[in-house]
């Protein structure tokens, strides 16, 4: 496993090399628990990276998908940092929270005082939480995938990611507008035209993952992907990710809603269940609601399939290719892949060339006070005080496991 | 009497604008102010109640509703408040967006939606709609929704993603695991495949699956009343099926099994022999929705979910294997990339056949394709009376079926029992598009490059 990991090491962020090659780094060979008695020599370490993650979106254009995909120097996110610590963070408000993680809006404490206003998502990871619920290869995949997609203009950016002796660590890029989970709820539906905005924005994501990566993503819901400060989608929440190429894999996850025939009858799996769920989103950006529910979960998966679709006229053919128990059946998963997927017609208006690129703002553009607004996230309940210690055998066991994080 | 403050706010800002603009059609240019002032208080309106109304409040926990496989719910009853406010919305909701001027009348009349701050669907403004704002409203044009069909009891909080163990067949395979087997007589083999006949998770398995999950079940004696088998809340790992006994299923409202002698909750039923529970626990780690206590001696079978799902999963891999295994074999789809193959292996049906079924037969139009998966086959051409050869497993025919509708050249017919796996052309066209695309890859006359190349495209490179 550990040998599939690319670009994990390079702790030098401009010159992020596929090979991974730890001799790149000064530091690799840092612990990642170095206590305060750093030498100066890390002091310095640290300063430099600092200001670079202050000024990481200074380099951003959007990238081709191809540029993402050969993770060349293009890029100066995705890294692994041997050098950052929690303390370069001040921990402002909780944006998320997880059975094992919590997501936090952070600031930079940076000496430069023109980079204190800089913000970002720092997702924390428990390591013993993460070992107790057996999460420990989807937390690996998370990175890993996060680290190999970051670029991608839909997709949250992990610009590093760190750990210490109990924690581990994904700084991402804050996207203030909230969850679109929100917007929908409050909306109660979208029209037509927003739900064609986002969905194509999904599409290509989904086409990137895919196609590009090989990554399938097995959590589409509205509750993962948020709106960003022009009104674009970020997906967010990459826990069940994982890079299946073309080998099909078994674990069951994701949620109950969206659930794809093949995941729950554990005949294996591949990246045909996200055009399942993106059925299923689709829907449910239309409607209000997913086709299938029962206060029930067992009731759920025995819904008759395929689905009653008199509520979405305008796009019944669109959703009945996508949500297709038969995989090679299924639109997305057949003949020309994501590509089939947009030339439908329920996409007829949609400028593909233009949305990748951004060019005109999302139907639904947040108001923000600022960088650091947070108006757009709900209150989450303090972390419990209380917190099993990391160490002993268990560190032993375990802490190979989370080497390259 | 004065003029309400907010009115002459909004006249003064319409006095400057229109000092500003100077327009020639003045009540346009008002009805557009106003158009978008509008607009813009209500999408202000939206976030500021968003970023106002969620203190403390479910969404942020995970309340997955229910998890409940007897039908009543710990929530049904805020689910039903909610219900009818739904329902009621429904009757004046057009699709809307936040920013299109149709939306957010009712929360314009209501700024406040907090009544129902307990229920389940507290956090949400769409709950607040009422008669009153409805005839507050214009009439909108009447929904082309279906009200009597639509499910309006959706749980509206956050849902939360699901997951059981990591399960690697690769290493399994290392492992050499064969699953668990408990010796059960003809009765009680008969008894257990009833109890799970019309169990949704049970109905996808093919016989050889079947007997290995029958055979996986373990006897668990009850040996006295009064024994929590499985504990509202707990982590759910097993699922049960009743051999003989009785056992009671109690609710609390409160999610979980708590201290005390009102802990169980009431109860909500019982169940007794060729009755089975805990089916969600073959699924994922999800909390158990209900305690189940004996209510005499009794003995159960109980299965869990990493046996399950592991039985599931290695005769999948299995027969993908195989299958990727006899797709190498096939001259016709040799330049199919690895990742091609693993899709027609996935698309791949299986049909049975009984002895002395004629599979193909020549001279009718071809349309599948065929590996034998097991069993054995004869193939016979009209005019010799032997037959011209036999197929065992892992042997292929009617491929030529992918390739054009020629007849077939021959027939075959089953010399036992057979399994085979089959693929249509359309099916195949369908995934990978014509297999003279595929073939052509192959043929160095129309790979394009070199010097006799027959592309035209190829000479100017």
């Amino acid at each position: 496993m550990a040998a599939a990991v690319r670009n994990t090491v390079s702790s030098v962020l401009h010159h992020h090399h596929s090979s991974g090659n730890r001799e790149d780094s000064p530091h690799a060979n840092q612990p990642p628990d170095s206590n305060s008695t750093d030498s100066p020599a890390m002091e310095r370490a640290r300063d430099d990276e600092k200001q670079r993650l202050a000024h990481w979106e200074d380099h951003k254009s959007p990238l081709s998908p191809d540029q993402i995909a050969d993770g060349g120097d293009e890029r100066v996110v995705g890294h692994s940092s041997r050098v950052l610590r929690q303390d370069d963070f001040e921990l402002i408000k909780t944006l998320g929270t997880g059975t094992f993680a919590r997501v936090w809006l952070v600031r930079l404490n940076s000496s430069q005082p023109e980079d204190q206003n800089k913000v970002f998502a720092l997702k924390i990871l428990r390591k013993v939480d993460v070992i107790r619920l057996k999460q420990v290869e989807h937390v690996r995949n998370e990175r890993n995938v996060l680290a190999v997609v970051a670029g991608h203009p839909f997709i949250t950016t992990m610009v590093a990611s760190f750990q210490d002796h109990d924690s581990l660590y994904m700084l991402l890029d804050y996207c203030p507008g909230g969850e679109v989970f929100s917007y929908l709820r409050r909306a109660r539906r979208f029209n037509e035209p927003t739900s064609q905005f986002y969905a194509a924005e999904i599409v290509l994501i989904l086409e990137f993952l895919h196609e590009k990566e090989g990554v399938a993503y097995r959590d589409l819901k509205p509750e993962n992907i948020l709106i960003d400060a022009e009104g674009h989608l970020k997906l967010v929440d990459f826990g069940f990710a994982k890079k299946v190429e073309n080998r099909e894999t078994y674990t069951l996850c994701g949620t109950p809603e969206y659930l794809a025939p093949e995941v729950i009858r554990n005949t294996g799996h591949g990246t045909a269940v996200d055009w399942w769920a993106f059925g299923i989103l689709v829907y449910e950006f239309l409607v209000g609601q997913p086709p299938f529910w029962d206060q029930n979960p067992m009731k759920i998966y025995e819904q008759p399939r395929p689905l009653s679709l008199r509520h979405v006229p305008e796009a019944r053919d669109l959703i009945s290719g996508l949500c297709t128990v038969d995989t090679s059946k299924r639109l997305g998963n057949i003949k020309g892949g994501a590509t089939a997927v947009k030339s439908h017609a329920w996409f007829r208006d949609i400028d593909w060339d233009a949305m990748y690129k951004r060019k005109t703002h999302g139907p639904i553009v947040p108001h923000l006070r600022g960088p650091a607004d947070t108006r757009n996230f709900d209150e989450y309940e303090p972390e419990s005080a209380e917190r099993e210690a990391y160490g002993g055998e268990m560190r032993e066991k375990w802490d190979e496991y989370f080497r390259d994080f | 009497m004065s003029l309400p403050p907010d009115y002459s706010n909004e006249i003064t800002a319409l006095n400057r604008e229109i000092l500003k603009a100077k327009p020639s059609d003045v009540l346009q240019f008002c009805a557009n102010f106003f158009l978008r002032r509008l607009e813009s208080q209500r999408a202000e309106f939206l976030l500021s109640q968003q970023h106002s109304s969620h203190k403390g409040g479910g969404m942020a926990e995970s309340t997955f509703p229910g998890s409940n496989p007897f039908g009543t719910s710990p929530s049904a009853g805020s689910a039903n408040s909610g219900m009818h406010r739904v329902e009621e919305e429904e009757e004046n909701d057009t699709i809307a967006s936040p920013t299109q001027a149709t939306f957010a009348q009712s929360d314009m009349e209501k700024p406040a939606p907090q009544q129902q701050g307990d229920s389940t669907f507290g956090n949400f403004a769409f709950g607040s709609a009422s008669s009153k704002s409805s005839r507050a409203m214009p009439p909108s044009a009447p929904s082309a929704m279906d009200h009597q069909s639509f499910p309006s009891n959706y749980n509206m909080n956050r849902r939360t993603s699901v997951s059981a163990e990591s399960l690697n067949p690769a290493t399994s395979a290392n492992d050499n695991w064969t699953p668990p087997y408990h010796q059960k007589s003809a009765d009680q083999q008969n008894r257990l495949k009833a109890a799970v006949a019309g169990n949704f998770l049970f109905s996808h398995l093919d016989d050889e699956q079947s007997a290995q999950v029958l055979g996986a079940l373990q006897e668990k004696p009850i040996p006295t009343k009064g024994i929590k088998v499985i504990q509202q809340g707990d982590v759910g790992d097993y699922f049960y099926v009743v051999e003989n006994g009785n056992f009671d299923i109690y609710i609390n409202k409160s999610g979980k099994l708590e201290a005390g002698p009102d802990g169980l909750g009431a109860k909500v039923g019982s169940v007794g022999p060729g009755g089975s529970f805990g089916e969600l626990a073959l699924m994922y780690n999800a909390p158990r929705a209900a305690t189940i206590v004996s209510s005499e001696q009794s003995t159960l079978w109980a299965l869990d979910r990493v046996t399950f799902r592991r039985i599931l999963m290695d005769s999948a891999f299995q027969r993908r294997r195989m299958y990727e295994g006899f797709l190498e074999e096939v001259p016709l789809l040799s330049s199919l990339t690895p990742y091609e193959r693993s899709k027609i292996a996935d698309a791949l049906e299986t049909k049975k056949y009984p002895s002395g079924t004629t599979i193909i037969k020549e001279g009718d139009v071809g349309e599948s394709f065929y590996i034998l998966e097991s069993g054995s086959a004869e193939v016979y051409k009209r005019g010799v009376d032997k037959p011209v050869n036999r197929y065992k497993k892992g042997d292929y025919f009617g491929e030529l079926a992918l390739l054009n509708d020629a007849p077939r050249a021959a027939s075959v017919v089953s010399t036992s029992e057979v399994k085979v796996a089959t693929l249509g052309k359309n099916g195949f066209q369908r995934l990978l598009g014509p297999v003279e695309g595929i073939m052509r890859r192959n043929d160095p006359s129309k790979a394009g490059g070199d010097g006799d190349s027959v592309d035209p495209l190829a000479k100017g490179a």
